[in-house]
């Protein structure tokens, strides 16, 4: 099972911020469009179940393009700054924010 | 939005909005219509008898055995908000003791897609009718209409009474116990 869960995190899901408003405008603009040209046709041909055919085929195209994380999501991504490489000067940092009293116990 | 998850569940549930939005609009495009059709009937062999009635009382009750014509085209009320229509044929008549009594004495179901010209020639009714009482024989004044109820995909159910009815009257004299029609 760990093994399982492990493979499935590593797989990357992850959108930056400026790519999830992109996959949100894309899929609400693809759904409108076939739900308005899914009411025309179901209109014409005097089949509601045909509109929503449509809408679902409209909604199956917005799961392809906006489930995955493409890399048209991916475009801008934060600038983290880099890890400072003082791995032996945390302790002392942290024991110095605590506070006195903290620092002699946790010594 | 982070998460495939986060993003599926945004986008059913956009999906779901828009259908119950579509839906709603394809009530609107049919709200204004009002279902009415003419129709035609007739009544051919009218007889009444006096019988017992098992159901309720130890008392012989009023039957009435109708048989009728039936022409109607109902085909321009289907459109795309419509499942089906339940077509009912009413007896309305006055009796002494009760001011209005109405017998269901035929229905039939038209689904989309079957055929809604009527074309009934000397139909016997399905249902039986029965007064309670005594107040068919000699009766002048009943009255057959045809109505229906349009069972749409969303919106109202409306009871629409057709255009047109027939008046006939019972004889005044009871057909004997096992005479038919």
């Amino acid at each position: 099972m760990d093994a399982i869960k492990e493979r499935l995190n590593a797989i990357p899901s992850h959108m930056d911020y400026k790519g999830q408003k992109l996959a949100e405008q894309i899929f609400q603009i693809i759904i409108i469009v076939f739900a308005v040209v899914g009411f025309a046709w179901g209109y014409v041909c005097e089949q509601f179940v045909q509109t929503v055919y449509i809408l679902v085929a409209g909604f199956i195209l917005s799961c392809l393009l906006t489930l995955p994380p493409w890399p048209i999501y991916r475009r801008h991504p934060l600038p983290w700054q880099k890890p400072r490489d003082d791995s032996k000067e945390i302790p002392q940092k942290e024991s110095k924010k605590a506070g006195g009293k903290k620092k002699e116990k946790s010594k | 939005m982070n998460t495939v998850l986060s993003r599926a569940n945004t986008i059913f549930a956009f999906t779901l909005s828009v259908m119950a939005g579509l839906t709603f609009c394809c009530f609107l495009t049919t709200s204004m219509n009002d279902h009415l059709s003419p129709i035609k009937i007739d009544v051919n062999k009218i007889i009444v008898k006096n019988v017992q009635d098992f159901s309720t009382t130890r008392d012989k009750n009023d039957l009435g055995f109708i048989t009728f014509d039936l022409q109607a085209d109902l085909q321009h009320l289907f459109n795309w908000n419509m499942k089906q229509l339940f077509l009912y044929l009413t007896a309305e008549y006055t009796t002494p003791n009760n001011k209005l009594n109405q017998v269901v004495l035929w229905d039939k179901i038209i689904r989309r897609g079957e055929n809604a010209r009527l074309d009934y020639r000397s139909l016997h009714s399905k249902y039986y009718f029965f007064d309670d009482g005594k107040g068919l024989r000699g009766n002048q004044n009943v009255t057959l209409t045809l109505s229906w109820n349009v069972i749409p995909n969303a919106g109202t159910l409306p009871r629409i009474s057709g255009v047109g009815s027939k008046t006939f009257q019972f004889p005044d004299e009871y057909t004997p116990g096992n005479a038919r029609i």
